[in-house]
């Protein structure tokens, strides 16, 4: 403890700032790149429309365009991956700053949990039968902040 | 580091603390001095290149858009974890932890010694699972205690790390007239992250009470 006290404030800063660099050279960019393509494929197919339509009647309880289903599902596989659908949505005029502000914290409460089905509930061993609840809850979740943070903006 | 250690937390660590809350909360958001002290402030912006076009340019798609795009949020993701790192240096999180722990019975009914579990989880995914598998072992936890611990951890896990290196560039969006797109704080938003982290956790409580209380009526009626 004492050692890492002595440690220059910048030094402190700039080995967390690596950290950043690798999360985004290792993980974000690869995951937005492939969330933009994602989108468009999904748009030149016509695919992204059918799917706004599809979800209209749910998201619309949330405030936001049918296209915010795919911001979702896109997050149950990646965090990242969402936030680019996300960009990719609020470039093509989609989605909105306010759209942007419902679904920030939505992401994250429902992400990545494919990936952290092995990491949290694998390693930590729990039942089987739980699994679908946990999932659940996470998507609960999701829209339950969804839904507050929609009335910050009615 | 034993999950249960409970190294002294000092005044500094809590000025460091509430220095955090400050510096994300957007409270401080201003060109005026004390912008100094907020995140998006000194985040700051990208530079327009021609006719108020960022570097990532107009009218892009693909794969090649979505590159550039990720490029500009390499500075934030890097800014944001470089502080997290000196607030972490500064024992921001070991306050964190002295003011959580108390709370962890009557918000979620678990034992203060899951206090260093619960913030290494809001920073990586693996460490909140070890430690709490580690509390399993150690018997500081029973199974329903350690379930309920693990839905509060699957939902938004690694919270701080992620939604800082990805989500926080969410608010630095401006609209074409340059005003900023997002209408919220990136204080509010994990804000609402952690309330909704643990109403997660209390709904797989009472699941697990409606079905303790099913397998006890069950039990009887044999």
């Amino acid at each position: 403890m004492a050692q890492a006290s002595k440690k220059m404030i910048t030094d402190v800063f700039v080995e967390g700032a690596r950290k950043g660099w690798n999360i985004c050279a290792m993980s974000t960019i690869p995951n937005v790149m492939m969330a933009f393509i994602i989108i468009k494929a999904l748009n030149i197919t016509g695919a992204l429309g059918a799917l706004g339509n599809l979800f209209e009647p749910l998201m619309v309880l949330v405030g936001l365009p049918g296209e915010g289903a795919a911001v979702i599902m896109g997050a149950i596989m990646s965090m990242g991956g969402a936030v680019g659908i996300v960009m990719g949505l609020f470039s093509e005029g989609i989605l909105t700053g306010e759209h942007i502000a419902i679904l920030a914290p939505a992401i994250y409460l429902c992400g990545s949990t494919i990936q952290y089905a092995g990491r949290i509930l694998g390693v930590i061993g729990t039942r089987g039968n739980l699994y679908p609840i946990m999932f659940a809850i996470c998507i609960a979740n999701s829209f339950m902040a969804m839904f507050v943070m929609n009335l910050f903006f009615v | 580091m034993s999950a249960t250690d409970d190294q002294k937390v000092t005044l500094g660590n809590y000025l460091a603390l509430a220095f955090a809350v400050v510096f994300f909360s957007g409270l401080l958001q201003s060109s005026e001095w004390y912008g100094v002290f907020d995140f998006t402030t000194l985040n700051g912006t990208f530079g327009s290149m021609a006719d108020g076009v960022m570097f990532r340019g107009k009218g892009g798609s693909g794969a090649r858009d979505g590159f550039l795009f990720a490029l500009t949020l390499v500075p934030t993701c890097m800014f944001a974890l470089g502080m997290i790192n000196v607030l972490e240096h500064y024992g921001a999180l070991k306050a964190a932890r002295k003011l959580l722990s108390p709370l962890l019975r009557p918000l979620m009914g678990l034992p203060g010694s899951a206090g260093l579990a619960m913030i290494g989880s809001l920073q990586n995914t693996d460490t909140g699972a070890g430690l709490t598998k580690n509390l399993i072992e150690d018997g500081e936890l029973n199974q329903e205690e350690a379930e309920i611990f693990t839905a509060f951890q699957f939902s938004a896990g690694a919270t701080i790390v992620n939604f800082f290196s990805s989500g926080a560039v969410l608010f630095t969006l401006t609209n074409a007239d340059g005003s900023m797109a997002v209408p919220t704080s990136i204080g509010l938003t994990v804000a609402i992250m952690f309330v909704f982290k643990i109403i997660g956790a209390n709904i797989l409580r009472l699941v697990l009470k409606a079905q303790g209380k099913k397998v006890n009526t069950q039990t009887k009626a044999a």
